[in-house]
């Protein structure tokens, strides 16, 4: 833009200028332009057949919509946050039902060591780390990601009040004050923790991706379902081996277990990602990690510690990889013009030949 | 147009969306196609065939303009009792001499007319062709012709027109040139139905039609429709070549074409007919029509070169001139310099290592020279040719062979320079120069006058006679700035021309003289500069629909020329609705919407006096004034090489025999030069099946040097492909995008296959006949590179303006890819190994 | 401040792309790979974060209204430039957390390039696939409606450097009155499958920058029914609201069936 110098920032010199020469040396020191694969010369044919612009009515089957561009941070962190916003929910329960102080202080800790590191993965797959605090230039309820950034920052001072007052008290100060900011610290970061472990679910359900979008309902309870599993799942792996986390595990793989079911029997053409491929794939591992191989060794193996870590762990390990999953499901969907547009023409709900 | 005038085009977009017809026809669909309103394919160079038709479909149908051809053009002219027409001698014109390969014209002259031809001692019988052969002065009383004005007569021009064309039927048309009888009815039906008092139509045409052996005649028989319709000489109408380049137009005007002086004056020839300066007046300057002015602009043309060192007694310089001997047209000294007998070339925006026909050539005869100097904004192919050409992956040429010492100097982008551009309307249009050149980078201008400046203070210092001429060189032109540039508008000041004495500018080439008292470096830009201060190329206050105030259109500011046949034999306007200029008889003068092409007081009743001589010997009715007989030519009766008519002839590589005259094959005057490395097939040749046709696209430009090396543009279009029909890629197996060779007996190159439905697979004499398009646009330099299309192509010339034909030839095309260059490189080094 | 719009017409366009290259231009976008599709003359593909005019080739097996082609079959060759819609609800806009992408006073959509931090929500949120984040430099970039020039009077870039104004810049409500009626006339002259792409009927509540095209929308990649994306935050958050009561429910069970026992 001729006006503003920020079009392309004083980080760097014009892009124009500086690509040509790029170019200039790249075709200098290589004899050619690298194309797309690679050297002079295309291995794979275009798409398109000739005389049709496509069959099915779509340009040349190419994309509609642009792929999630997030990296493996933000499912990661979909991840520990949602463990570390139950795991605030799971001490405050804890604590109003009287329970192990051990393992409150433990599920505290959990949610400030998320609080921590999940600003940190935030920041690292943002285009320009260097401007997350923008992040805090407004609020926009309609915008669930701004939503969420000014949650993490409410739970995690909630979290940090949480931690410093449950510190303070296990050493000897138990002044009202402190038992109050204890209090109010662990009631907000739970309430602030449920925010953060279901608003992701609706921040990947509001956008415009079709198998996003069209499952919205089912992201946010399997989001905070797959915290509440791992939360309980890291507390036993720590070694808390009780009755309240073998409920929670079970709960968890079995709510899991009814969503991955149900997930299998959507039949619609904007599920095919979740399906089919290698992301349908990757979806049913996790899914199945989470839901009946949990459950089943939660079940059979309950009264064995190498069980509860087995399921723990595969529960983990199955929360983990779903996260994955459905942002790899998310940028195939983005790749298919046809469910879109059959989505749209009110075709999407119809079944397809199983 | 669509695809390389994208933005004249938009003038065609609007005449269609208020109702005109644009009817497209060309071998392939383009974005031209995808707007008009028909389209219809043609077989690539069956293009006479195909207008001929539409010239036999006027005349059968009597859908001519009759009153316009009868006044305005030579239809009602009888010919010679011993003319012979190519329907007499199955193709060939009366007067060919099969030893000399050329045609003796003096049959094609009108009756009663005394041709000139034979009777200069030492010119040829006969002109060689050539850009300015029009005027020649062939016949000294051309304008003594006998007309029937019934066009009954069976010797007169309409009558021999029909009979030649009589056979070019809609079926013909069907059955050679791809275009089915309905569709090229439908189209006739709708460009006649397009002409008349009330409605004109324009042809616009661009090297599809000029890159052809027959491609003079080619336009020539659009010029006969037109003319038939009544369409030349009117608003809408005319025939309109869209040149390849910004400022070819410029380029012919002030040529850089060897036959041509500017204006298209003639370059003398090297023998008796330009032993003196009178002589070769005499040959070229008419009795009648304009062109009898003749010798006032070669003399203020030599007195703008010489200056002073002019003088009557010197005939004005004339001896200075260089004299051609031979055909040093880019192909004539190609050959030269692929022999070894050229020892230095500039090239100077221009990159034949690409663009020249059969570049292979081009590119081992750079290396045969001495010194190349090439003028460039980038380093291009040319430049480039002796350490990064096939030939030099290929190991068939190493660069410690090549003696060629190649000077890149650094070139001036438009933006870095003022001067003119003249463009297809004959518009010229000042620029003004934005930025100063960086660092070394220089004009045309500069590098011209100050290498001049150079070798004239060489000259000085040596006084041989054979540098008089070096030494009267005129080159005074203020310098300015720090690069001393040569001042622009005093160049175009020359180039409008003044009175020597007081260097006043003349207004107009009215007012030269052959006297030597005044001096102009064109004659046709005359008028472009008037007065001091008064740059009219400069002016940018367009006044009317016709952008009078907007530039300066040759000659004399006139937008359409021949204009006066816009109106009436009796000078009223043929219609309101297509009034241009007209007869004021009150004031008794012409006037109108344009500057009138014609003698404004001429009336439109003059008849001239017995004797008379110029212009006055142009009756009040007859328009075309550089015309020794003021009528426009359906017939040639002189200055064409190959025949005062177009005959259909198959390009030189065809599909076919030549369905019109089986004993003439192509045209028999245009030259093959054929000769190891540059060999023809044959027509059919089982080798090469398919028509092969050249092309542009807007995405590049020309031969890649101004797009391949920006980024905004190279990635548009980053790699060669080549266009092939559905049918084709079927029935060799060929996929959507995959590599193929494309070969013909010159070379093979490799592109994409874009296999597309614009391409059509045609029936052309009861057999498929497919066509294959490739862009020429790339080469090895730039951003993006591929292989160079023109490596393909034959090295020939069409006859009058010596033009190669890239547009029909025959090919092959196989699937993968050429012999990779890494495997020859083997050989190379291997080579390389045996000579240490 | 009157609100502006582009009106963009398949019937008017030649293809030429001096729209991609103008842009490009003025607003100094760096080049996109040096890619053949070997999609007819497309190479461009689609819009992107370094593509913000891209020009569409559509070869197609039907007739291009009264068009009369010598070809065997029916045939015809169209081509759009097509754009960023900035939308009357904008998708990127609603869900852009650091308020860089803003409505202007010309009612066009502008992403800031000083204040984006490239967190890539506007990318998912965009129901037409128009921004996108560039690689190398982490912003998401988008079709500016050439604001700068806007502002100075001027009109944008590629409307001005289209040869034959099939890219119209004008008023919104000239502009859509204008699109109307071509239709209609092109309706008249025999192209019967003339429509205008301006998606008023959605969520998105039109577009400022709308289309006549020939056929069908998804001919184009243009979906048929483009939603906003925030008509999904209300059963989203509903759903979390609902999970969230009954997860802390289930834990307080969880703990107090515990501490029973």
């Amino acid at each position: 833009m001729a006006q503003s110098d920020n079009a392309n920032s004083t980080r760097r010199p014009k892009a124009t200028e500086e690509r040509l020469d790029q170019i200039r040396r790249e075709a200098a020191a290589t004899g050619g332009v690298p194309v797309a694969s690679g050297g002079a010369g295309h291995a794979a044919p275009p798409v398109a057949l000739p005389g049709k612009t496509d069959a099915a009515g779509s340009y040349y089957n190419l994309p509609v919509l642009k792929e999630p561009t997030w990296t493996w941070e933000v499912p990661l962190y979909f991840f520990l946050g949602g463990v570390a916003g139950v795991s605030s929910c799971i001490a405050l329960a804890a604590q109003f039902f009287s329970g192990d102080p051990a393992l409150i202080r433990a599920a505290l800790w959990m949610a400030l060591a998320g609080a921590a590191i999940c600003p940190i993965l935030l920041i690292a797959d943002l285009g320009r780390p260097s401007r997350f605090l923008n992040m805090l230039r407004v609020f926009k309820i309609q915008s669930p990601m701004s939503v969420g950034a000014w949650t993490l920052v409410a739970f995690s001072g909630c979290a940090f009040l949480a931690v410093l007052g449950n510190e303070l008290v296990l050493r000897g100060f138990s002044s009202p004050l402190l038992v109050a900011m204890l209090w109010t610290g662990e009631i907000s970061a739970a309430a602030t923790g449920l925010i953060l472990a279901s608003y992701t679910g609706v921040l990947v359900g509001a956008t415009a991706i079709p198998v996003w979008s069209e499952n919205r309902k089912l992201l946010p309870p399997h989001f905070l379902t797959s915290g509440l599993g791992s939360a309980a799942g890291i507390l036993e792996l720590v070694g808390f081996l009780t009755s309240a986390t073998q409920i929670l595990g079970l709960i968890s793989a079995g709510i899991e277990t009814l969503i991955g079911g149900s997930i299998e029997l959507r039949r619609r053409n904007v599920d095919i990602p979740l399906h089919y491929g290698k992301s349908g794939w990757f979806m049913r591992i996790a899914g199945t990690l989470e839901g009946p191989v949990a459950l089943l060794l939660r079940i059979i193996w309950h009264s064995y510690p190498i069980g509860r870590y087995a399921a723990a762990a595969c529960f983990i390990a199955g929360a983990v990889a779903s996260r994955f999953a459905w942002i790899w499901a998310g940028r195939v969907s983005a790749r298919d013009p046809h469910a879109l547009f059959q989505l749209q023409t009110g075709k999407a709900n119809s079944s397809r030949p199983a | 147009m669509a695809e390389n005038h994208p933005v004249a085009f938009q003038w065609v977009m609007e005449a269609r969306e208020k109702g005109a017809q644009v009817i497209h026809v060309d071998p392939r669909f383009t974005r031209t196609s995808a707007v008009a309103n028909i389209w219809t394919p043609v077989r690539a160079g069956s293009d006479i065939l195909l207008l001929g038709a539409l010239v036999n479909y006027v005349l059968t149908t009597e859908s001519d303009f009759r009153e316009y051809i009868v006044h305005y053009t030579n239809a009602p002219v009888i010919l010679r009792e011993d003319f012979k027409d190519t329907e007499d001698l199955d193709g060939i014109f009366s007067g060919w001499d099969p030893e000399k390969k050329a045609y003796d014209p003096q049959t094609w002259i009108y009756e009663g007319v005394h041709s000139n031809i034979g009777d200069v001692p030492g010119s040829d019988k006969g002109p060689d062709g050539g850009h300015a052969t029009h005027g020649v002065n062939a016949a000294t009383d051309l304008n003594d012709y006998h007309v029937d004005p019934t066009l009954q007569h069976s010797r007169c021009v309409y009558q021999v027109l029909r009979r030649h064309y009589v056979r070019y039927t809609p079926e013909m048309v069907e059955k050679y040139c791809g275009v089915s009888k309905d569709a090229f009815l439908h189209l006739a039906k709708a460009y006649c139905e397009a002409s008349g008092p009330d409605k004109t139509g324009a042809i616009c045409y661009a090297v599809g039609w000029t890159q052809h052996s027959s491609g003079v005649q080619i336009i020539r028989t659009a010029a006969i429709l037109q003319l038939l319709l009544g369409n030349i000489g009117r608003p809408g109408g005319g025939v309109m070549a869209l040149r390849g380049h910004a400022s070819i137009q410029g380029s012919t005007d002030i040529p850089t074409l060897f036959d041509i002086l500017p204006g298209y004056l003639n370059m003398p020839k090297l023998g008796p007919a330009s032993a003196s300066l009178d002589k070769y007046i005499e040959v070229n300057k008419p009795e009648t029509g304009w062109w009898n002015n003749f010798d006032k602009y070669i003399v203020s043309l030599l007195k703008a070169y010489y200056g002073d060192a002019a003088t009557p007694q010197n005939e004005f310089g004339f001896h200075w001139l260089p004299r051609i001997t031979g055909d040093h047209s880019h192909q004539g000294y190609l050959l030269e310099m692929m022999d070894g007998k050229m020892e230095g070339l500039f090239v100077m925006g221009q990159n034949p290592a690409v663009a020249g026909p059969n570049s292979g050539i081009e590119r081992r005869a750079l290396g045969k020279l001495k010194w190349l100097v090439v003028r460039e904004m980038v380093e291009s192919e040319t430049a480039a040719f002796w350490y990064d050409s096939p030939e030099v992956h290929r190991g068939e040429l190493l660069p410690e062979e090549i003696g060629t010492e190649v000077f890149l100097m650094p070139a001036a982008g438009h933006a870095e320079k003022e001067g003119t551009f003249t463009n297809t309307e004959r518009l010229l249009q000042w620029r003004e120069k934005a930025v100063d050149p960086p660092d070394d980078v220089r004009s045309e201008n500069w590098f011209i006058y100050h290498l001049s400046r150079r070798l004239k203070e060489k000259a000085a210092r040596d006084a041989r006679s054979r540098n008089s001429g070096l030494r009267a060189l005129t080159m005074d032109y203020p310098l300015e700035g720090k690069h001393q540039e040569p001042n622009a508008e005093a160049i175009l000041q020359e180039i409008n021309g003044w009175t020597v004495a007081d260097r006043k500018l003349v207004s107009g080439f009215p007012a030269l003289k052959a006297d030597g008292s005044t001096a102009c470096g064109c004659w046709i830009y005359s008028g472009v500069f008037p007065n001091p201060g008064e740059n009219r190329a400069n002016q940018r206050a367009p006044k009317d629909s016709y952008a009078h105030g907007w530039g300066f259109a040759w000659p004399s500011d006139r937008r359409i020329i021949y204009n006066r046949a816009s109106a009436r034999p009796d000078g009223k306007p043929w219609s309101e609705r297509k009034k241009l200029v007209w007869w004021d008889d009150a004031d008794k003068k012409w006037t109108g919407l344009d500057v009138p092409d014609f003698t404004a007081t001429k009336a439109p009743d003059y008849k001239p006096p017995k004797g008379a001589k110029g212009d006055a010997a142009l009756a009040g009715d007859k328009p075309f004034i550089l015309h020794a007989d003021g009528m426009g030519w359906i017939w040639v009766p002189v200055g064409l090489a190959d025949g005062p008519l177009p005959a259909h002839y198959e390009p030189f590589e065809s599909p076919v025999r030549n369905p019109m005259y089986p004993r003439t094959q192509s045209n028999p005057v245009a030259l093959k030069k054929e000769r190891e490395g540059t060999e023809y097939a044959a027509s059919p040749d089982e080798r090469f099946p398919f028509v092969l046709t050249t092309y542009r696209i807007t995405e590049h430009h020309t031969a890649g040097g101004m797009s391949r090396t920006l980024s905004h543009l190279a990635e548009l279009q980053p790699e060669l492909f080549c266009e092939i029909s559905v049918e084709l890629a079927a029935k060799l197996g060929i996929q959507p995008g995959e590599w193929v060779t494309v070969a013909t007996p010159r070379g093979e190159i490799e592109a994409h296959a874009l296999v597309t439905p614009r391409i059509q697979a045609l029936s052309i004499g009861g057999k498929i006949v497919h066509q294959v398009g490739l862009p020429f646009h790339w080469g090895y330099s730039g951003l993006v590179k591929g292989d160079i299309a023109n490596d393909l192509v034959a090295i020939s010339e069409e006859p009058n303006v010596r033009i190669m034909e890239a547009k029909g030839l025959l090919c092959n095309v196989k699937r993968g890819r050429r012999s990779p260059d890494d495997k020859i490189k083997d050989m190379r080094d291997s080579r390389m190994e045996n000579r240490a | 401040m009157s609100l502006t719009a582009f009106l963009t017409d398949t019937t008017l366009c030649i293809g030429c792309k001096a729209c991609e290259v103008a842009c490009k231009e003025w607003n100094e976008v760096p080049d996109d790979g040096m890619i053949w599709s070997g999609l007819s003359y497309d190479n461009t593909k689609s819009l992107g974060s370094s593509t913000w005019r891209h020009v569409m080739f559509l070869e197609q097996p039907l007739a291009a209204g009264p068009q009369a082609v010598d070809t065997k079959d029916p045939f015809r060759w169209l081509f759009l430039s097509d754009v960023c819609k900035h939308c009357a609800n904008a998708g990127c806009l609603e869900a852009c957390p650091t308020g860089s992408i803003v409505r202007t006073e010309f009612g066009s959509v502008f992403v800031q390039p000083d204040v984006c931090n490239g967190c890539g929500y506007c990318v998912v949120s965009c129901p037409f696939g128009v921004v996108d984040k560039r690689p190398d430099d982490g912003r998401a970039f988008k079709c500016t409606f050439c604001y700068d020039r806007q502002r100075a009077g001027l009109v944008p870039a590629c409307a001005k450097a289209c040869p034959t104004e099939s890219i119209r810049f004008g008023k919104l409500d000239e502009l859509r009155e204008r699109a109307r009626n071509r239709v209609g006339e092109l309706r008249h002259r025999g192209f019967k499958d003339a429509n205008i792409y301006d998606p008023t009927e959605s969520s998105v509540g039109g577009v400022h920058a709308f289309f006549v095209i020939l056929g069908q929308p998804e001919a184009y990649n243009f979906p048929p029914a483009p939603e906003v994306p925030t008509i999904h935050l209300k059963s989203a958050w509903t759903s979390a609201l609902v999970s969230a009561i009954i997860l802390f429910a289930a834990v307080c069970a969880a703990f107090a069936f515990s501490a029973v026992r």
